[in-house]
């Protein structure tokens, strides 16, 4: 029982480190995972969390790069949008 | 013996002068004469050695036409001396020059930094034009205008014949160029820019050439570099360990080629030629990355490979080796070792298939509309699905960012808190 739980969460644990390397946010992570493998988003989120404590440093950074990208990513399309507009 | 000297004048130059000094030399160079003799003399003849030992100094106080030489060279340094022809001189201006020399070369540092890295190339060549150069700069000694003035020198030695490109004169060519513009430069209007006598119009037409042929060679090692880069980057990020360490989380940057390429592009191409070139930090030359400090790593991938660079931009510039910062890159030290191992070895073959579905998903995806080779904003449904398929299937495949794994202890309370009580579920 207590194997496969770990295997499980192992598991789990893998596919999220997957969807990070994609730099998905842990919501895009849960979607994915339903969806792909049939994980519940509750697990996935729990696993998230508790690697996001065991990984403190790593997750904050991550979430800062998402967060460059985002404002970035919105810069281009402004940026894209204006040139179509004018 | 005839034999050998004879050869050596044809080698060096043709001039009565420089056979009867060559003759000269031969006492005290500590070739074996007789061995050579019996081989073929073209091949066995280690010039360089020759001049080395010359270099030495022991030759000097052997050589009687030193003071004359001298005195001609301090005296007319205008255009019509054709007989100071190069080799001539190695032995001679020695000590003092040597001097100049090197402070003239560091001033030319670009040059120096492209050298320096290539030192098992040119070498042979090296010395020997080293020892041209010396006895080029020799005539100026420390005028307030150094570089100016000992390559205005020197190409009024040279007159019409082989044009000794000089740090300083191989830069007022780029700034002439530079004005003009690469492609629009004309060989007339760049010797009208550089104002000196002495150069023809010949010399800098093909000067011109080799340069243009040698920033595409540039600008192709770069390109390369670039790809590199990117694909070390994911390599990087798989291979990563888990140690609170930075360098690991690279693969997500490579979603922002703007931001981390960016950099390098420009230094390679300064850097040919340029004095004012900054040596250390970005060579494309040679070696290949080295493994990046943490900070984004494609700074320090601009070392692009200088690999091969054709031996004639060393002849001339090969002696500042030792004075010039000896960075491994461009010829300094760093790179080419820009993409030092990646650490591919490290990495899983699972992380490798998974950069591929990233490469193949980023040219699918048309949500972002940024068209970046490797990398998109969202990776498309196909990749990811691949990317998890694999994890599932293949679950003894080692994690690829191996981020420290939470206790079991801990997510299963968390779950049991959260109302999950079943796991793996066995309905979804």
């Amino acid at each position: 029982m207590a194997d496969s739980s770990a295997s499980y969460i192992h598991m789990v644990h893998h596919l999220i480190e997957e969807c990070i390397i994609f730099n998905m946010s842990k919501e895009e992570c849960m979607e994915a995972l339903a969806k792909h493998a049939n994980v519940k988003p509750v697990i996935t989120s729990t696993v998230w969390k508790e690697l996001e404590k065991e990984n403190k440093e790593f997750f904050d950074a991550y979430s800062r790069r998402r967060q460059q990208m985002e404002e970035t990513r919105e810069r281009i399309q402004n940026f894209t949008s204006d040139s179509s507009n004018s | 013996m005839l034999a050998v000297s004879s050869l050596r004048s044809t080698t060096f130059s043709s001039k009565d002068e420089n056979q009867e000094q060559m003759e000269s030399f031969r006492p005290v160079g500590n070739q074996d004469f007789s061995e050579l003799a019996d081989k073929n003399l073209l091949e066995s003849i280690d010039f360089d050695n020759l001049f080395v030992d010359i270099n030495a100094g022991d030759v000097l106080p052997d050589l009687e036409m030193d003071p004359e030489i001298l005195a001609e060279f301090s005296v007319s340094p205008n255009c019509d001396q054709p007989e100071l022809n190069t080799s001539v001189s190695n032995g001679k201006v020695e000590d003092n020059p040597r001097k100049e020399e090197e402070e003239k070369i560091s001033s030319g540092s670009s040059w120096s930094g492209l050298d320096s890295s290539l030192s098992t190339r040119g070498e042979d060549q090296v010395v020997s034009k080293r020892d041209e150069s010396s006895w080029v700069m020799n005539p100026v000694p420390h005028k307030g205008d150094k570089g100016r003035k000992s390559s205005t020198q020197t190409k009024h030695n040279q007159g019409k014949k082989k044009v000794d490109w000089t740090p300083e004169l191989h830069g007022r060519f780029v700034q002439a160029v530079e004005l003009l513009g690469v492609d629009k430069a004309v060989p007339s209007r760049i010797l009208e820019l550089m104002g000196i006598d002495c150069l023809t119009r010949h010399n800098i037409a093909s000067h011109l050439q080799k340069y243009r042929s040698h920033r595409k060679h540039l600008l192709a090692r770069e390109a390369e570099a670039v790809g590199w880069s990117q694909r070390r980057q994911m390599y990087g990020t798989a291979a990563a360990t888990v140690g609170g360490d930075m360098l690991p989380w690279q693969v997500p940057t490579i979603g922002f080629p703007p931001v981390t390429l960016m950099q390098h592009p420009f230094r390679p191409l300064h850097v040919w030629g340029h004095p004012s070139m900054d040596q250390s930090p970005i060579h494309i030359w040679p070696k290949h990355l080295t493994p990046s400090p943490s900070p984004p790593p494609p700074q320090s991938h601009s070392w692009a490979p200088l690999p091969r660079n054709p031996s004639y931009w060393h002849q001339h510039h090969r002696v500042p080796s030792g004075l010039t910062p000896g960075t491994p890159c461009l010829p300094q030290s760093l790179p080419a070792t820009r993409f030092a191992t990646p650490p591919v070895p490290v990495i899983p073959s699972h992380a490798t298939y998974k950069v591929d579905p990233a490469d193949i998903g980023a040219p699918t995806s048309g949500q972002s509309g940024h068209h970046h080779p490797t990398f998109d904003f969202h990776p498309s449904k196909e990749s990811i699905d691949a990317a998890i398929g694999d994890a599932l299937s293949k679950p003894w495949q080692p994690l690829p960012l191996k981020l420290k794994a939470p206790s079991l202890d801990s997510v299963l309370v968390e779950l049991q808190r959260r109302g999950v009580t079943k796991i793996p579920p066995t309905a979804c």
